[in-house]
């Protein structure tokens, strides 16, 4: 019996190949995109997610903003985690992470830098449950001048050589020595805090590199914390007890606040995050989406099936007369969608597997079935199968339910009831498919908007240099060759201007620095908001082409550095200045030194578009982090951009021969704060097209059923003297009535949706009501064209064909 | 003159051979005519009607139809010729299930570009002619098969054609019924209407005025 039907199903399927493609390949994309979304999803839920993950929590301060205490930054001080773990005894240990900036590890007299390494407390391998490939966890970490390596920077370092006990220098303190004491590989762990390479903590105490902070009270809150809390311990209540606890000594308007670290990667968005974070609302929006374009191909699947099913009635008539139960024939038809489903399933799997390196180049992740716990992933399989179940029990329920004796007449009995559940299903398809246009459209405007906003800097053609120089200390002859740097570069025909600075914009918050505490012009000390500061040269603002809107850049009394400030406009606002004349040589007092302004700049976008303008002061300095270039676009037109960098580079090694070297471009790099954001629209896009697909073929698959069983009244209707335009009206007007149903139904949805995600930008773009009308217009005219492929061909058919006497 | 077939043939292949559908048929057909068109099963009765009614082709053969040659004139045209000259009558009669008896009638006029208030007074005339103004409101699926005929044939003549066609209109109908059918159409005929009928029955055969017997797609 078995055998019979599965010959059947599949003669069935060879001889309908156009429906059986349509049928296969809907599910097969439904199936793939879903996989590929949630291995996506997954991933990005996987942070941090270890054994005894559940009891490790970051702290971070609070600060009083505004009379009311908000998450500060991702950092905490230096005395939190002992002072801490002191204080509750429900917290077990301890870690924190201290980042060594611009670390270049020199190994055999050669440097390597883009290294990731951090300070971090002998508990580390507790914590984070991380065990070492080489080496002894136990000890790793525990004395000074130790350090442990990731398996990668091994590598490169020792080659196949065991680097256990071998040793390194660090640039910046030649005198001292770094014994390798372990390899831990990190290759597989998913987490928000990288560390290619730690040192122990008690390293801190003697290094010369860290000498300025060597004071172990309240005053440096650089340090990533991370505490592990005893099993079954109420966290919620421990937070509580954490945030009212005043240490001694602690002066400061500041909590101490606790979060999962499970929590982090999805829902914090703190300055000074250790990297940029992924987003809560993108991933559940892509989630949803995968749901969506798996519902929508089942719902495919079943009028596809229904629909097809009229083609059938004859053979479930004479099966019947011959004595078929309807179990018998309900079981036939499971079997075959069974059949259908299962090729899909494995088509799909074979697109998964051939589509993820791209897929994973387009997300910039890496992707694969080996990197998610195939645990996490069952209950996807369980949606998948229940899913399929009732979509392949519908059709056979409809199919077994013909009569007999009257499908055998040429009479297909079609119940009013379940056209309408079918329509109801296209609505539903129709509503998907304008939510999701919507949602592209929104994302993309969204995108442009952002691309095109002004910066309020010109960032084109600059790129800024860092490297660190190995073979010097920052001394008086540092500087003067620094200018001697700069000079030359100024002179290079390649080169319209150079200068440098400590950060600048696209650089987010690294090397900026954030305070509490400033003196206004008018005498008020405010002591409650947070701002920003840096250091530039004076010819920092003429380069980035950033305006002034009031005053100029530093007065060059001295080459050095001057107690000038310039402001944004946001902190002149933050100041209470109206007259931003008036602010122009009045003195502001921070650090406890009188510091005057010497201009008013116009706000620019330094943390990227994604975030507001912060309040900002930019002190005279000759800070050697950055030197900015900007190109001579003349002179590279001619050339290329190439030559310039590679002149670029002899001129930096000339000045600095023992150094190492980096360049960006700074447009790109601003532009890259908000590629999450460009992949998600992109994401959405895709999925969006792929929804469309899917809805198509579905509307195709009614649109045919509905011509089957209008066939009769077609060629009725064409009897009696019914143009084919005519036909086509009478046929389209349903799917034009369905769209507009959906259309109605979809506004709120999407602007609610679309309102949601726009939350997360400080600055937004409009939702238009144009957006509506195109993604409206967009979906009917891909209905239209759906359908009137099949009904221009009912139209057109004669209908003697169709009333042929039974 | 209201129609002339000249040596109309008619075939399908069907591996490799061909099969003759229609076969050297010519035929005039008067105005005030009652044909009736006989023979066995599959001899081409339904085909002929088909091929004069214009919903099918030809292979061979002209056909003049008042004064335009069918077999050369455009689809369009021809739409237009029958829509305005012929009405149809099926042995199933083919009414829509999902309209009333008054919508069923008044569906051939809408593709006639007739104003609301001209339909109205036609179909309320055609109701009135067939007695059957209080079913107006039913649906086919209520109505006796004589009934459903009834509104079948009053459909096929609401726009007044010169020619009515009518595959097997009793086929379904038990005899008291299709005499009913019969005379209606005798008194159709006398009124003008030309009608050519397919039926198996002799004694419907006789209300016509001229036999027409088919065999193998020939005229006997």
């Amino acid at each position: 019996m078995l055998n019979l039907f599965l010959k059947i199903a599949t003669r069935y399927l060879l001889k309908n190949k156009l429906y059986s493609f349509i049928n296969i390949f809907g599910l097969a994309i439904g199936i793939a995109s879903f996989v590929l979304i949630m291995l996506y999803v997954n991933y990005e839920k996987s942070y941090d997610k270890f054994d005894g993950s559940e009891n490790v929590y970051r702290v971070f301060m609070d600060y009083l903003e505004g009379g009311e205490y908000v998450p500060g930054d991702a950092n905490a001080y230096i005395v939190s985690g002992p002072t801490l773990k002191e204080e509750f005894p429900e917290i077990e240990s301890f870690v924190r992470f201290r980042r060594i900036r611009n670390l270049v590890v020199m190994h055999n007299n050669t440097p390597y830098d883009g290294i990731v390494g951090s300070l971090a407390d002998s508990e580390y391998f507790d914590v984070f449950d991380r065990g070492l490939v080489k080496g002894d966890q136990r000890t790793a970490l525990n004395e000074p001048y130790s350090v442990v390596l990731s398996t990668a920077i091994a590598q490169k370092l020792f080659g196949d050589g065991n680097p256990i006990g071998q040793s390194i220098k660090i640039a910046g303190d030649d005198s001292v020595t770094f014994t390798i004491t372990g390899v831990m590989d990190n290759s597989n762990r998913n987490t928000h805090i990288k560390n290619d390479l730690l040192v122990s903590f008690k390293t801190f105490h003697t290094w010369k590199i860290f000498e300025n902070d060597w004071k172990f009270t309240w005053n440096q809150n650089e340090y990533y914390t991370y505490i592990k809390v005893a099993p079954n311990t109420d966290a919620k209540l421990l937070n509580q007890k954490v945030m009212a606890f005043v240490p001694e000594g602690f002066e400061f308007k500041e909590k101490h606040h606790m979060e999962p670290i499970e929590d982090i990667h999805l829902h914090s968005n703190k300055p000074y995050e250790a990297e940029a974070n992924g987003s809560a609302s993108s991933v559940k929006l892509l989630a949803i989406i995968a749901f969506i374009t798996l519902v929508l191909s089942w719902i495919n699947y079943m009028n596809l099936s229904t629909s097809k099913s009229l083609e059938r009635a004859k053979e479930i008539g004479i099966r019947k007369v011959v004595g078929a139960r309807r179990p018998q024939l309900i079981w036939q038809f499971l079997l075959e969608s069974a059949l259908i489903n299962c090729i899909a399933i494995i088509l799909a799997i074979m697109a998964v597997y051939i589509l993820l390196p791209s897929f994973n180049r387009f997300i910039g992740q890496n992707l694969s079935f080996a990197t998610v716990p195939l645990k996490s992933l069952a209950p996807y399989f369980f949606i998948l199968i229940a899913g399929v179940s009732l979509a392949a029990f519908y059709p056979a329920f409809v199919l077994s339910k013909y009569n007999p004796t009257k499908v055998l007449k040429g009479k297909v009995q079609t119940s009013k009831n379940s056209l309408d559940f079918r329509k109801g299903l296209i609505v539903c398809q129709f509503i998907a498919t304008i939510v999701l246009l919507v949602g592209t459209f929104v994302a993309n405007k969204q995108i442009n908007y952002l691309k095109n906003r002004p910066i309020g800097a010109d960032l084109n053609q600059v790129i800024a240099l860092n490297g660190q120089v190995l073979d010097r200390a920052y001394d008086s002859i540092f500087y003067q060759d620094f200018d001697v740097l700069l000079e030359e570069m100024k002179r290079n025909p390649y080169i319209a201007d150079a200068t440098s600075a400590r950060t600048y914009p696209g650089d987010n918050f690294s090397n900026m620095n954030s305070n509490l505490g400033l003196t206004f012009p008018d005498g008020h000390t405010d002591e409650t908001h947070i701002w920003y500061n840096y250091g530039a040269r004076p010819d920092y603002f003429n380069l980035m082409g950033m305006n002034f809107v009031a005053g100029d850049t530093f007065l060059q009394t001295t080459e050095k550095r001057s107690n000038n400030v310039v402001v944004n406009e946001e902190m002149a606002r933050f100041m209470g200045i109206i007259d931003m004349d008036a602010l122009v040589g009045k003195t502001i007092k921070f650090w406890g030194q009188d510091w005057t302004v010497s201009g008013i700049v116009k706000d620019y976008n330094h943390l990227g578009m994604k975030s507001a303008v912060v309040p900002t002061i930019i002190r005279h300095d000759r800070n050697t982090q950055n030197v900015l270039i900007k190109l001579d676009e003349k002179a590279i037109t001619m050339t290329g951009v190439d030559k310039a960098l590679g002149k670029l580079e002899r001129i930096w090694h000339q000045v600095f021969p023992v150094s190492t070297y980096n360049y960006t471009f700074l447009d790109q790099k601003f532009e890259a704060l908000f590629n999450e954001d460009r992949k998600f629209a992109k994401a959405f896009q895709i999925f969006t097209l792929l929804a469309i697909l899917i809805a198509s073929l579905g509307l195709f698959g009614l649109t045919s059923y509905t011509c089957i069983q209008r066939k009769k009244e077609i060629g009725v209707r064409k009897v009696n003297g019914a143009t084919i335009t005519q036909i086509l009206q009478l046929l389209n007007q349903d799917f034009i009535k369905w769209v507009g149903l959906a259309f109605v139904v979809a506004i709120p949805i999407s602007w609610f949706a679309m309102h949601t995600w726009l939350e997360g930008f400080a600055y937004k773009t409009t939702i238009s009501w144009w957006v509506f009308a195109l993604a409206g217009f967009t979906a009917l005219a891909i209905a239209l064209l759906t359908v009137s492929w099949q009904s221009f061909k009912a139209a057109t058919t004669n209908p003697v064909e169709s009333l042929r006497d039974e | 003159m209201l129609l002339q077939l000249n040596n109309i043939f008619k075939w399908v292949n069907s591996g490799g051979q061909r099969i003759f559908l229609l076969k050297d048929i010519s035929l005039t057909v008067e105005e005030g005519e009652f044909i009736s068109v006989m023979g066995p099963s599959g001899s081409g009765k339904s085909t002929l009607l088909n091929v004069i009614g214009m919903l099918d082709g030809f292979d061979e053969g002209e056909y003049h139809f008042l004064d335009e040659s069918v077999h050369s004139i455009k689809e369009k045209h021809r739409a237009n010729l029958y829509k305005e000259y012929i009405g149809f009558v099926f042995q199933s009669y083919h009414l829509l299930d999902e309209l009333t008896v008054k919508e069923n009638l008044e569906m051939p006029l809408l593709y006639k570009k007739f104003k609301g208030s001209e339909r109205k007074a036609m179909v309320a005339d055609m109701l009135d002619r067939f007695n059957i103004v209080g079913k107006k409101d039913l649906f086919p699926a209520q109505l006796s098969g004589g009934q459903q005929q009834l509104v079948g044939i009053a459909r096929a003549l609401i726009s007044n054609p010169k020619l009515i066609l009518a595959d097997e209109p009793t086929g379904n109908l038990n005899s008291a019924q299709g005499e009913e059918i019969m005379g209606l159409f005798k008194q159709l005929n006398d009124e003008g209407v030309t009608i050519i009928q397919v039926t198996h029955s002799e004694k419907n055969a006789s209300h016509g005025s001229r036999i027409i017997n088919l065999l193998d797609g020939r005229m006997i």
